[in-house]
């Protein structure tokens, strides 16, 4: 059934107006609404059920947040009047500019406190849509999807650990397939005119390997004239233990960038979690004292750099020295640069990303589960319309007890998959003795594992007052 | 068409909410002074204490008074605690603050005359035990 649902043409708009309905009313909630963040749809939303959903449906499923991307009906509704003319520069056509915006996103979160702010987190909405539409509206294809969105980015590399992908069923049909719809667009006959549009993020199906730059648009499924493409199972993490040349991306141990968004999303996870316990505001009193300053920013600034560059240098720069030394006396002709090396194994850290980034916000969206029900009661009987009665404000979520549980096996399950995707690679580099190559990659892990749990139990301290004492 | 129905989904909805919500009350002349102990505050324990006055500094006595206590994070639990007066126009309630950080007072008042009020105040930066 969900089979059929998807090969339908009108699936993803389908899925995704009722996003569009919910984005909208956040906005005009976080605008007009309660100043207060637990009172007001668009912070309970964004920030406790929208990341616990989307976390959880790429570990259960896949990408289905960008499938049903509100931001993309916008787009399509307004490219019926504004047809793009430009092509996404050629310098721009990497990970790089997303990678400033994820971090720049990240750092915005914390130093204007958006998780309590309504009017920030409905501005921050609207500011998206805004630019869905300037870049999109300038630029062809998924312009803003494979180089811009910073979501998109989070959910391509969360989904390297998905169990569904958007693939090929039969490889010997796409063999004999001669037209390739899949990635040039069903035409008509005689006009050439494109009727369904083929993959907009240059992924060509027979040659694609995994969810990496994959929207699950569904374009290519309803393009494909053989019915050969679907949503389909597959081992998680599968394609971060191979580095085969993959379509629209090439080889992962050569793109730096896409290394760098790793490293932004594995040690990002860490400093957003770092973000909300007790620690942080000592750390961020004792550096404002040595630093002689009172304003957060420079502060906030000098910790971003630490987690964000100093740390993986540090850590990813040794692991990668020892592998190199190791592998030279083993194979003494072999040349392995450093950065190449570190690069290859960046990708190893995603399962342990994933594992924070799940555990961070599976606590938040568990514990506040049912914190949208007098939410939404709360805005009806605003508005005057007590449909769902009077708010229950004591419904929360799961007990912290349990939830905790939950986090601990998130963080265990992602160092288990760091351990088997680094294994897989020293296996591949050094066949004949692969624990030696493996062991500086896993103390990495080790070490990465243990500052996860020792966050995990930290007292939790949520101020929006982050400097003022 | 669907350009069409979306723009005007959206005027609808912004119409409805900047226009349908109910309008503000006029603040009556109630002064009201508060104080929360310990200072500076911790998690655990706490007491919220409040002076409610009305015109010519007059003492407002049998008011019933709730206090809520929000985090400014959506999501955690709010504490609930019913305000007891402890002489005239004094009311005081018990509350234990279960985490750290910035939370947010609500009062919910309702006065002798059936005037309904309602207050918020900051308690910043609660502090780990």
């Amino acid at each position: 059934m969900l089979g059929q649902l998807f090969r339908w043409r009108y699936a993803r708009p389908l899925l995704q107006a009722p996003l569009l309905v919910v984005s909208i009313l956040m906005i005009l909630h976080g605008l007009f609404g309660p100043t207060l963040a637990p009172k007001n749809l668009a912070t309970t939303l964004s920030w406790l059920h929208f990341r616990g959903v989307l976390v959880l449906v790429l570990l259960c499923a896949g990408n289905f947040f960008c499938l049903a991307c509100p931001f993309m009906l916008v787009r399509q509704l307004a490219r019926r009047v504004f047809k793009p003319r430009f092509t996404w520069p050629r310098a721009l056509r990497n990970k790089w500019p997303s990678v400033v915006l994820f971090v720049l996103i990240l750092f915005t979160y914390e130093l204007f406190d958006l998780w309590s702010s309504p009017w920030w987190t409905a501005w921050l909405i609207v500011a998206y849509f805004l630019s869905v539409l300037v870049v999109d509206g300038f630029f062809k294809h998924a312009s803003f999807c494979k180089f811009v969105c910073p979501i998109g980015q989070f959910n391509f590399v969360a989904s390297t650990l998905s169990p569904f992908e958007v693939k090929i069923r039969e490889q010997d049909v796409c063999t004999r397939c001669h037209t390739k719809d899949c990635i040039r667009g069903r035409r008509e006959p005689v006009s050439d005119l494109v009727t369904i549009r083929g993959c907009e993020l240059a992924l060509f199906q027979p040659s694609k390997v995994g969810n990496m730059d994959c929207t699950f648009c569904l374009d290519c499924v309803h393009a494909c004239p053989h019915d050969n493409i679907g949503i389909l199972s597959r081992m998680p993490a599968s394609e971060l233990m191979t580095d085969p040349i993959r379509s629209g991306i090439g080889y992962f141990s050569r793109r730096k960038d896409v290394a760098a968004l790793v490293i932004v999303f594995t040690f990002g996870a860490l400093l957003n979690a770092f973000g909300m316990v007790s620690p942080v505001y000592a750390v961020e009193s004792w550096l404002g004292r040595i630093l002689h300053v009172n304003h957060e920013a420079p502060v906030l600034g000098l910790i971003f750099t630490c987690f964000l560059i100093v740390e993986p240098v540090v850590l990813l720069g040794l692991a990668a020295w020892v592998t190199r030394k190791w592998i030279t006396r083993a194979m003494p002709g072999s040349k392995r640069g450093l950065l190449p090396l570190a690069v290859r194994y960046t990708y190893g850290l995603v399962p342990l990303g994933f594992g924070m980034w799940l555990a961070h916000y599976g606590f938040h969206f568990l514990t506040g589960l049912y914190t949208v029900i007098p939410v939404t009661q709360s805005a009806l009987a605003n508005l005057g319309w007590p449909l769902l009665g009077q708010p229950r404000w004591t419904l929360t979520g799961l007990p912290r007890n349990i939830v905790q549980v939950i986090e601990i096996g998130f963080l265990v399950l992602g160092f288990a998959g760091s351990l088997a995707v680094t294994y897989s690679l020293a296996e591949d580099d050094s066949p004949d003795r692969p624990l030696r190559t493996f062991l500086p990659w896993a103390t990495v892990c080790l070490i990465l594992w243990v500052a996860s749990m020792w966050l995990m139990f930290q007292p939790m301290e949520m101020r929006a007052t982050f400097m003022s004492g | 068409m669907l350009l069409k129905a979306f723009f005007g989904l959206a005027c609808a909805a912004i119409l409805l909410f900047a226009g349908c919500s109910r309008p503000v009350e006029p603040s009556p002349t109630i002064a009201i002074e508060h104080e929360v102990s310990p200072e500076p505050p911790r998690v655990g324990p706490a007491t919220v204490t409040l002076r409610l006055a009305g015109a010519a500094a007059k003492p407002i006595i049998a008011a019933r008074i709730t206090v809520e206590a929000d985090m400014s994070h959506a999501g955690m639990s709010p504490v609930f605690a019913e305000m007891k007066e402890t002489e005239p126009g004094r009311y005081q309630a018990h509350l234990e603050f279960p985490m750290a950080g910035d939370w947010v007072i609500l009062l919910h008042v309702a006065l002798p005359d059936g005037r309904k009020l309602e207050r918020q105040f900051d308690v910043r930066g609660v502090r780990p035990n």
